[in-house]
């Protein structure tokens, strides 16, 4: 559970990303996959030529997720539902990935942030990303 | 073993060669008693760790983490033989100081994220890559006298 303090470290963070959604994930799916290889195999085409117009596309899909979690902090299983379910039987990504994507947001942001990247602000970003990994793993059985 | 390629080698050396390695040291070990707070576990001689601000300020906090990164360094150096490097400290982990290696690569994750706050755009997907390769080659090297 997040202290208030620590969701307003989140939401704080937010505003920045908010409306750079797309740049942003590009990036980070960028990072994840030159770093983690293995989770190209989750994303077809998408994995084997870095298209940057799709990388776009997809990083700014999955931003917005993160977006609704942000919005969502105190009922993130109800907010995230139709996701957990279609990672869970739909696209069914070992939850094991979770927390490699969790690692290389944490990069995005301190890269970008850099000094306002404080340890109390990546202590609660590390905090948020393992809960709405936690919630997005729930219904896999 | 780690692997890098020649570009992953220079990636690395490069950057490097910028880091302050006694202040990244004491941020990187500052940050990963603060973000897991259960890493706290083995320093309990520390002193103040009661806040983020006491644990960033932490002398011994600082200084332990400069004499961590300074390792780190000497891995650097020796990436053809982080095995043979690291066997000694090794040993010392797992016998004397009983730490879980999981710990290694908590400390290596937070270190790239160091890496990042302080080198911004500089720390390309590339470079974080290698930068990866080097922290699990550290960390299992660090493991490896484990029994």
């Amino acid at each position: 559970m997040l202290s208030a303090q620590e969701r307003a470290q989140v939401a704080q963070v937010w505003d920045l990303i908010a409306g750079h959604e797309a740049p942003f994930g590009a990036e980070l799916l960028v990072r994840l996959f030159t770093v983690f290889p293995t989770t190209k195999t989750y994303f077809g085409h998408l994995g084997s030529c870095l298209d940057e117009v799709a990388l776009l596309n997809h990083g700014q899909r999955m931003l917005m997720a993160v977006g609704v979690a942000v919005q969502y902090m105190d009922c993130l299983r109800a907010a995230l539902a139709p996701l957990a379910t279609m990672h869970a039987q739909m696209l069914r990504v070992d939850p094991a990935n979770f927390a490699l994507l969790s690692h290389c947001f944490q990069v995005v942001l301190a890269s970008h942030l850099q000094d306002e990247f404080t340890v109390e602000m990546h202590a609660a970003w590390d905090k948020f990303l393992a809960e709405v990994a936690e919630v997005m793993s729930e219904q896999y059985r | 073993m780690v692997h890098l390629t020649a570009e992953e080698k220079a990636l690395v050396t490069g950057l490097w060669g910028k880091v302050k390695v006694d202040e990244f040291g004491g941020e990187a070990l500052g940050r990963l008693l603060v973000v897991y707070p259960w890493t706290q576990r083995f320093f309990d001689s520390f002193g103040d760790l009661s806040s983020a601000d006491a644990v960033m300020g932490n002398p011994k906090v600082k200084a332990h983490g400069a004499k961590v990164l300074q390792s780190m360094g000497d891995g650097i150096k020796n990436l053809d033989n982080l095995k043979g490097t690291f066997s000694k400290l090794s040993e010392l982990h797992c016998d004397k100081l009983h730490v879980d290696p999981e710990n290694f690569r908590l400390l290596g994750n937070v270190l790239v994220c160091v890496l990042a706050r302080h080198f911004g755009k500089d720390f390309t997907p590339a470079a974080q890559a290698a930068f990866q390769k080097v922290v699990v080659g550290v960390a299992n090297a660090l493991a490896a006298k484990y029994h």
